[in-house]
């Protein structure tokens, strides 16, 4: 199953490997879980908070409200865990809920547009595995400016956009499982994806984003 | 293609989503049109920051609030579900006593009152027993010696989650218990000990024999903490204090706080650094409370039980583990700095790499080694090796020392010191030589002399030649 095999990508935890569970913790835990056992609830809350703030922080590009927005989520998951069948990993099903919560997040924001924040990258650094060598101040500040870039041309698309293109271009993930996430079906994630692409692009490039379908491949930059 | 290049197909070109032919084609187009080259740029640029932005780590946020806002809200959710499940039968009666009630007061009716109306003054929630306090665990964190938990040596001592009903007993050892944040106690040697109850409303110790050091972080309102000993209740809300209890007596003494010691027939009070003995069979309220001595009150510091910070017995046993220290004797030991008393003992870490210490025949800490620790069951050992007997050639390696002084280049050190007046001054040194001659440390632990004279002396001693002769480690003070 499509849910089942993907999320080695969607689990990760950069601060650790609390979220990796095996099949048979995982199915202990969720038991104990919808036994109302708080001690599990903990662990749950103690095993997945970081992978929970790290999504949505990721999706958001801002950490505003990252709090109630955890608090959001591992509500959601509580009350939902009497529902949850496990046909998918407990961290698949806690990323779905991530992103629902960061939609709704974006959603607000779209209808309150004083409260735009865009990221606040500076806060956290990036992984220094990933450089090889002490990075220099200017090309600090010239990834920050270009992460900020990004972020400011996500806000522009519209929320059910963003989220695809987010997990798509972002995340890696393939059609089916964003399908999964977004509880939709692959080929209007598909449609999706090619609308939201093209939209960001074109922002990124420096275009105004287009209101009305674009002309095609051969458009003027 | 014609025309300019759409900005998405750079970014398909980036993450190698396009055909050799029309890579080739894209790329010809961009030498040749700026623009697009310029779009390229820019979407290139975004692109790799799409690695970084995969790889921000997760923010710090006040997890703790978070969890506390979670639970209070689930559990929130859950009692109003819970009031508003109505006992199957409660309406049918609510409905009949009104009925009941309605034809007395107002004789016979044509109708039957409506249920609906009565049912939302009567139906009142039926009043819910208390549900029972949450039951606490316990974890060991620390042990050395013999442990018995319920009259068996548990091969898994750290992995046992210690509840209600528990007995735990030493032999020449003793075991620190964790069961809270900041709250542990200590069982010392050829102590035994009941967890009478153990939740969160109360927690009640028996001791029957033994010596129990506790400390407790402060109880909020509700709460007790108890220690039965004999005839004697010891009770606290927020201290550190040691009950030593046997046939004969009862000795309570407190470090820090305040402790209620009650019998049948009243109550003393013992505050901060004193201390009460109850001979067994005498009343409490006639004993004095007497002031600790410095001596016991260093007692009382050194065993101060061991708690971990961040209290959360399910996390603990799955990301901890115990480290074995293994010594020839005992010895007092160190682990990361922190103090852990005599080993042989086994002490809970959470994985990584742990430097241990222990002290020598003076009672000086020495780095023993370093270990790592991974998150399993069995945690880790370190053995460390015995210290090497005290040497017996401090004579004659002291003599060497004193004939092999450079005099003329020692002379030439104190040369400033002389011509300023100053005599009668000093340098003492401890140094260790082995059976080879070579000197394994030589330190300068205390002297008169200025900083650059005193390492000037230094460098003198240090060009001491020893020839072959028994080790020796020994504390010289040379009078210049």
């Amino acid at each position: 199953m499509a849910a089942q095999v993907m999320l080695g990508r969607v689990k990760r935890d950069t601060t650790g490997s609390l979220a990796t569970l095996g099949p048979a913790d995982e199915a202990d835990l969720i038991a104990r879980c919808k036994a109302d056992d708080r001690a599990a609830h903990d662990e749950l809350y103690h095993r997945f908070r970081r992978q929970a703030a790290g999504n949505l922080y990721r999706v958001l590009g801002d950490r505003t409200d990252l709090d109630d927005l955890v608090q959001e989520v591992f509500v959601i998951a509580f009350r939902g865990l009497e529902r949850f069948r496990g046909d998918a990993r407990l961290s698949t099903w806690l990323y779905r809920i991530c992103v629902n919560v960061a939609l709704g997040k974006i959603r607000t924001r779209k209808r309150r547009p004083a409260a735009i924040g865009v990221a606040d990258l500076d806060a956290t650094s990036a992984d220094p595995s990933l450089t090889e060598r002490p990075e220099t101040p200017d090309r600090t500040l010239e990834r920050r400016q270009e992460q900020e870039r990004v972020y400011k041309a996500l806000e522009l698309l519209a929320p059910k956009k963003r989220i695809v293109l987010y997990l798509h271009e972002i995340e890696g993930l393939d059609l089916k499982e964003i399908a999964y996430l977004v509880d939709s079906n692959p080929v209007t994630v598909r449609t999706r994806l090619f609308y939201a692409r093209r939209e960001f692009y074109r922002i990124i490039a420096g275009e105004d984003p287009p209101d009305k379908p674009a002309a095609g491949e051969g458009g003027e930059p | 293609m014609s025309g300019h290049v759409a900005p998405h197909r750079w970014a398909d070109l980036w993450a190698g989503r396009v055909g050799e032919p029309e890579r080739g084609v894209m790329e010809r187009h961009a030498q040749s049109c700026r623009a697009c080259a310029r779009v390229r740029q820019r979407v290139t640029r975004a692109s790799d920051s799409f690695t970084t932005i995969r790889t921000q780590p997760a923010p710090e946020v006040s997890w703790d609030a978070i969890r506390a806002r979670v639970h209070w809200s689930v559990s929130t959710q859950r009692r109003a579900a819970h009031r508003h499940r109505r006992p199957a039968y409660g309406w049918l009666a609510g409905a009949l006593a009104t009925g009941i009630a309605v034809a007395l007061v107002s004789g016979p009716a044509p109708t039957p009152a409506p249920a609906s109306q009565p049912i939302a003054k009567q139906d009142q929630p039926a009043p819910q027993p208390a549900p029972p306090p949450a039951a606490l665990v316990g974890l060991v964190s620390r042990a050395s010696g013999d442990v018995m938990v319920d009259g068996v040596r548990p091969a898994d001592l750290f992995a046992r989650r210690l509840t209600a009903g528990s007995v735990i007993a030493t032999a020449e050892g003793r075991v620190d218990l964790q069961f809270g944040d900041k709250s542990a106690f200590s069982l010392g040697p050829r102590s035994t000990i009941e967890l009478r109850r153990f939740d969160a409303q109360t927690i009640e110790l028996a001791i029957n024999d033994g010596t129990v050091d506790v400390v407790v972080a402060p109880r909020t309102g509700g709460q007790r903490f108890l220690v039965d000993a004999g005839d004697q209740v010891v009770e606290v809300r927020g201290t550190q204090f040691r009950v030593a209890h046997d046939k004969s007596a009862t000795t309570v003494a407190c470090r820090h706080g305040l402790v209620a010691v009650s019998d049948g027939t009243g109550k003393v009070l013992v505050g901060a650094a004193r201390r009460v003995h109850v001979a067994s069979g005498s009343p409490v309220s006639s004993e004095p409370v007497v002031a600790l001595s410095s001596d016991e009150l260093a007692t009382l510091a050194q065993a101060t039980p061991l708690a971990l910070p961040l209290w959360d017995p399910a996390a603990l046993v799955q990301n901890s583990a115990p480290l074995e220290i293994a010594t020839s004797g005992h010895r007092d030991v160190r682990v990361d700095g922190l103090e852990l008393g005599l080993a042989p003992l086994r002490v809970r870490v959470m994985p990584g790499r742990h430097t241990v210490e222990t002290a020598d025949s003076a009672g000086r800490f020495r780095r023993a080694g370093w270990v790592d620790v991974a998150a399993t069951p069995h945690g880790a050992r370190l053995e460390i090796p015995a210290e090497p007997p005290p040497t017996s050639g401090i004579t004659e390696r002291r003599h060497q020392l004193h004939t092999g002084i450079d005099q003329p280049r020692l002379g030439r050190c104190m040369r400033s010191i002389a011509k300023a007046g100053l005599t009668g001054t000093y340098v003492q040194v401890e140094l260790a030589v082995d059976a080879q001659g070579a000197v394994g440390f030589l330190n300068v632990i205390d002297t008169d002399l200025p900083s650059a004279t005193a390492s000037c002396v230094r460098e003198v001693l240090a060009d001491v030649r020893f020839g072959r002769g028994a080790a020796a480690t020994w504390r010289e003070r040379i009078d210049l």
